[in-house]
């Protein structure tokens, strides 16, 4: 991408397409859209400023613009509201569009920070998020320090841990599942 | 031995395209009795037909394979040139090696190729068991019921009436008019609806050929084209219309109210009452469900009101002046013979419950046909713009295209007319309101049509406010009363927002609710959508699949007024063209019962989907007869017959056999 | 006794333990045994394993779920819109692919799991309003809302996509559960037309702090115009940590210029049956002094 002029190519056509396609999303569906542009008017990301936002997503996509994808973040930013797959008219599903976008780029390697931080967390606490400071929090309550998750059994986050290396996260993360 | 003639048609690129035709010639020419094997670029052109003439003419050939298209269309064309020719028409076959191979196998063209074959092997396996045939002749009754009274139904009822034909037009309501009585003004001319419609109306009720039949609905058909049988229930008015003058002096005393149909329920109405003040005929009817004398005799057995009949003499009101009213009065049954029937029971819009996300809930949120009412000289408020709400003059109105239209969810199609009377709404507040803000929501503006561009140029010049690519995706109630629309801009390329006192909504046009029915009493199928389905879109647009049953105006699919004329006039041809003659032409493909091989059981009776078979007494026994000029050549009796008893002209079973051989032989 | 499994997610049991407190306080007054889900993991969040593919989605959701169903529970409860939607929509998924329900049991089976699919996954609101009702949860408060103005907050995923929940608002553009539930405490949670925007917390809030903060401060400045709210009560945690923590920083920096007290609905059903407001309220950032005041006032 140059200033603000996008080249119409076919070079990554195919390849975006089989790759959404194998990621869960029927590209004859999507190309049903019509650009209506239903789903942008209530869009988080769109109302946000992001530069691509769910309608454009899905144009580009048709368009086959891999690589916008891959150096721009905005897919990232999608809230996973599902207001658009409640509305969209031509019922395509655009939210299933956005997972199957982002399971592209992590194929290759193209994700935010804050992913990964999401995905090791999640494999080796078997929590996303944890925030710093929680048995302090928690004690004040009256609850145990550490919650009656996976996090406080040994023995189940083993067995978590040997489920979710079974999945293609163990293909994708960026970081070794041990 | 036959002499069987096989021609392969190019359909320009059509079959060309995916079939070899030189190696399928040479097969042809391999196959028993074929003599002559020929090609050309269009076989259904003029010299594409001499080529069989000169051959049959020259005594080449006595039976005629074409290789080409559909037979829906091209069979009678084909036919007609082996008449010509001095051959019976029945010595004819046709392969369908376009719809059904070249069309279909586009991308295989070997494949394409072997199937041309095998299709022209079973054609040519047939016709040489084919047997001579006569077609034969019926008369008609000269008379057409139209079905349907509105622009569409008017009009082809008052073209048949002029050509001289007996007309019967059918109306379900207690007036004609349709929904084109309830419009203000109409695209792009901005002639007020009324202003051409009414004086249609009065024509069609003073018209010595037109039999109005108003309130009334089909009960029961019979019979088929040339001969049709229709049953009609008028239903009961409660009103003598012969003895009442329309005057309207029962509406200004009857005590009891329902919502008013005629302005989409935006009002109110008496129980008893004339549909609107333009009626024809201007009579009145009682709606017993919510007139006080039906509901309490249904409730109680006891008669609680007759005002409209009475009056109230204590007060010293007068009842019906022209003794009118009859308590009494039934439904009544009237069946009438015609040779054809026109379908034009017209649409439904879409009510707005269905979209949730535009606050259907809101009463300042209105369809498209209310809004017409609201603005109508004859509407509710006199054509005064007030919000339902709270009496007040919007200052600012949103309206919203495409709702239910170009939706998987409800209809995929266009509606096609809202865009441009999205236009004329705004033109016609702009020219009486200046002041007034409007928002007009697009996905695309569609304006194809004769002056239609103009017009939706002329109405953003007037300061209408155009967003496209903003299918509105929320209209929220704001507590202050305000409906707040939200939207996508392409052309900003951004989410817009905007808050306006009024939201009307572009309803889709849908299929009658009874058009499905309607259709199954005519033998006229509906599309996907719901709507009745002309044969072919391009060549028989106003012709169903029942001979003699035609159709027209949005009953086929929504379309505008100029379009619904032009159909009912073509519709009103076509009908008069069937039955003019007075005689009917049967074609000879029909099934024949062998009734010493009958064994009675009468499977065959219940299976005939045009009832064309009985069973009737021959040497003592009941035996099944099926009458040809009903027989439609479906060949449902011939295939289900378990004594084999029945012959099915065209298609006998040695054909069929000789068929499924050649296909699987070659 | 009713069961109700207690689903924590993350959110909940490390950022805001209050919440988790209101539940299990709440869920026990309105007489269900809570039953912990031990071993159960993130549901998986949207950003993590769904973003990755649809059967590692499925797997980590089933694993939690696989956990209830050894407990014999029918149903269980969350407090985190994410996690009601994510582990629904899973098993959505999973009912709609038997292909991807199989492959997930052959991978949960290596550990001994099992998925069937019998447990009904609420959020705490819609569990409130099906299985306990609004009359019953009337007769319980002990400390009713005396009126109190709420702004409510359902929560994107607590609506959509509708066709996964087990329970749901009739119009979801129009939701009215949460705001009855208010209303049943003694509150009052009038209509307002920002109800269901996205208050900007989540996945957009980590990619575009600042632009995710203008959709939180549109929402609120809408809300307080219409119809000036005492507090703002939100059905899913995430538009807590928004609507509270946040906007505590957003005050900071300067950026608003509002300040309304927001909880969880947990939180408020729970103080209302009369859990400790020290408890309840504990790590609550916007000062709710005047809300406590006006509930608890004098007790």
């Amino acid at each position: 991408m140059e200033g603000n002029l996008i080249k119409l190519s076919e070079e990554f056509l195919q390849e975006l397409w089989e790759e959404i396609e194998e990621m869960g999303m029927s590209v004859k569906d999507l190309r049903r859209c019509i650009q209506c542009g239903r789903c942008a008017a209530t869009c988080p990301m769109a109302l946000a400023g992001l530069d691509y936002f769910i309608k454009k997503i899905v144009h580009a996509s048709i368009l086959g613009l891999k690589e916008i994808f891959l150096e721009d973040s905005s897919i990232w930013g999608c809230q996973s509201c599902n207001r658009c797959v409640e509305i969209c008219p031509m019922d395509i599903k655009p939210y299933e569009l956005i997972l199957a976008l982002r399971r592209m780029c992590m194929r290759n390697y193209a994700m935010p920070s804050s992913t990964i931080d999401s995905l090791r967390n999640y494999y080796e606490k078997g929590h996303s998020v944890i925030t710093a400071g929680y048995e302090e929090r928690r004690r004040k309550l009256g609850l145990p320090e550490v919650p009656p998750t996976v996090l406080s059994n040994e023995e189940m986050r083993k067995k978590f841990q040997e489920v979710i290396k079974q999945t293609a996260l163990a293909e994708v993360a960026p970081f070794p599942l041990d | 031995m036959a002499k069987i003639g096989v021609y392969v048609c190019h359909c320009g690129e059509n079959v060309k395209g995916a079939v070899n035709i030189q190696e399928v010639l040479d097969f042809a020419k391999t196959l028993p009795e074929v003599v002559i094997a020929k090609d050309y670029q269009f076989m259904c052109s003029d010299p594409g037909q001499n080529l069989i003439k000169e051959d049959i003419k020259e005594g080449l050939i006595d039976r005629v394979v074409v290789a080409a298209c559909t037979p829906r269309t091209h069979e009678p064309i084909f036919r007609k040139a082996l008449e010509e020719a001095g051959l019976n028409k029945y010595f004819y076959e046709m392969a369908n090696i376009r719809d059904q191979d070249s069309w279909a196998h586009w991308h295989d063209k070997l494949g394409a190729t072997e199937k041309a074959k095998r299709l022209i092997a079973s054609a040519v396996a047939k016709v040489k068991l084919a047997e001579p045939l006569e077609d034969r002749y019926q008369e008609a009754e000269k008379s057409v019921m139209v079905i349907g009274g509105g622009i569409a139904g008017i009009f082809a009822a008052l073209d048949l009436a002029e050509m001289g034909l007996k007309v019967y037009l059918v109306e379900k309501q207690p007036s004609i008019g349709g929904n084109m009585a309830k419009l203000d003004k109409t695209f792009p001319t901005m002639d007020c609806s009324a202003c051409i419609l009414t004086p249609k109306m009065v024509e069609v009720g003073v018209h010595p050929n037109i039999e109005l039949i108003t309130y009334a609905e089909v009960e029961d058909v019979k019979g088929y084209v040339g001969n049709f049988e229709v049953t009609i229930r008028k239903k009961a008015r409660y009103v003598d219309w012969e003895k009442c003058t329309g005057c309207g002096h029962c509406m200004t005393i009857c005590p009891s109210k329902a919502p008013n149909e005629f302005n989409l329920g935006l009002n109110d109405r008496t129980a008893i009452y004339i549909e609107f003040p333009q009626a024809v005929p201007k009579k009145a009817v009682i709606d017993t469900d919510n007139c006080l004398y039906f509901k309490t005799l249904r409730k109680t057995g006891k008669v609680a009101c007759k005002i409209c009949e009475k009056g109230i003499p204590s007060k010293n009101i007068a009842g019906c002046p022209a003794e009118a009213i009859k308590f009494e009065d039934k439904d009544e049954f009237l069946t009438v013979k015609v040779g054809a029937v026109i379908l034009a029971t017209g649409f439904k819009v879409m009510e707005k419950h269905h979209f949730k996300e535009y606050s259907p809930n809101s009463p300042d949120v209105l369809t498209a046909l209310e809004f017409e009412r609201l603005i109508s000289a004859t509407g509710p408020t006199e054509g005064e713009l007030r919000r339902p709400s709270d009496g007040k003059k919007p200052k600012s109105v949103a309206f919203i295209s495409c709702v239910g239209s170009r939706d998987e969810r409800f209809h995929t199609y266009c509606s096609k007319v809202c865009c441009m009377y999205m236009f004329k709404h705004a033109k016609i507040l702009k020219e009486k309101y200046p002041d007034i803000d409007l928002y007009l929501f697009f996905i695309d503006v569609r304006t194809a049509g004769k002056d239609f561009e103009e017009f939706y140029v002329s109405t953003k010049q007037l300061g209408a406010k155009v967003i496209r690519g903003g299918r509105v995706s929320a209209v929220d109630i704001k507590p202050n009363g305000k409906l707040r629309i939200r939207a996508f801009d392409n052309d900003l390329c951004s989410p817009v927002e905007v808050d306006v006192d009024l939201v009307v909504l572009a309803t889709a046009i849908e299929p009658g609710i009874d058009t499905e029915k309607l259709g199954r009493f005519f033998g006229a199928s509906c599309g996907r959508e719901g709507f009745l389905r002309e044969v072919h879109t391009k060549l028989y647009p106003v012709d169903t699949a029942s001979r003699g049953v035609f159709i027209c105006g949005c009953v086929q699919g929504p379309k505008d007024i100029p379009e619904s004329v032009s159909q009912a006039k073509a519709a009103a041809a076509s009908a008069a063209a069937t039955v003019m003659p007075g005689k009917i032409k049967f074609e000879a493909i029909s099934a024949e019962v062998i009734r010493n091989k009958c064994s009675s059981c009468g499977v065959c009776v219940n299976l005939c989907p045009y009832n064309a078979i009985v069973l009737e007494e021959y040497q003592g026994i009941y035996k099944a007869k099926v009458e040809p000029a009903l027989c439609g050549g479906c060949g449902t009796c011939a295939s289900a017959c378990p004594s084999k008893a029945i012959i099915f002209h065209g298609f006998t079973t040695e054909q069929i056999l000789a068929q499924i051989e050649a296909l699987t032989t070659y | 006794m009713k069961r109700v499994g207690l689903y924590l997610g993350c959110n909940i049991p490390f950022r805001r333990p209050d919440v988790e407190y209101s539940m299990r306080y709440a869920l026990k007054a309105l007489d269900f045994e809570v039953v912990d889900l031990e071993g159960a993991a993130c549901c998986p969040a949207f950003g993590s394993m769904p973003s990755v593919d649809l059967l590692a989605w499925c797997v980590g959701s089933a694993w939690n779920l696989s956990i209830a169903e050894e407990k014999g529970l029918e149903y269980i409860v969350t407090g985190c819109g994410s996690c009601y939607g994510s582990l629904n929509e899973a098993k959505y998924h999973m009912e709609k692919h038997p292909e991807i329900k199989q492959k997930v049991n052959e991978i949960l089976s290596s550990v001994g799991k099992k998925y069937e699919g019998k447990v009904k996954v609420y959020n705490f609101y819609n569990l409130i309003y099906d299985l306990v009702g609004l009359d019953e949860l009337k007769r319980k408060v002990k400390f009713p809302l005396k009126g109190l103005i709420c702004g409510a907050q359902p929560g994107c995923h607590n609506l959509w996509p509708e066709k996964v929940f087990p329970a749901n608002d009739e119009n979801t553009f129009q939701p009215k559960r949460l705001r009855e539930i208010c209303e049943a405490l003694g509150g009052e949670a009038p209509w307002y037309s920002t109800i269901t925007d996205c208050c900007g917390m989540g996945a957009l809030g980590t990619l575009a702090k600042d632009k995710s903060e203008t959709l939180f401060i549109r929402k609120i400045k809408t809300m307080l115009e219409e119809i000036n709210p005492e507090l703002y009560v939100v059905g899913c945690s995430s538009c807590l940590l928004r609507g509270d923590n946040r906007q505590a920083v957003m005050k900071k920096e300067g950026k608003i210029d509002f300040e309304l007290p927001a909880v969880h609905i947990a939180q408020l059903v729970a103080l209302a049956l009369g859990a400790e407001p020290e408890k309840v309220l504990g790590l609550t950032e916007v000062p709710i002094e005047k809300v406590l005041e006006k509930i608890r006032g004098g007790a």
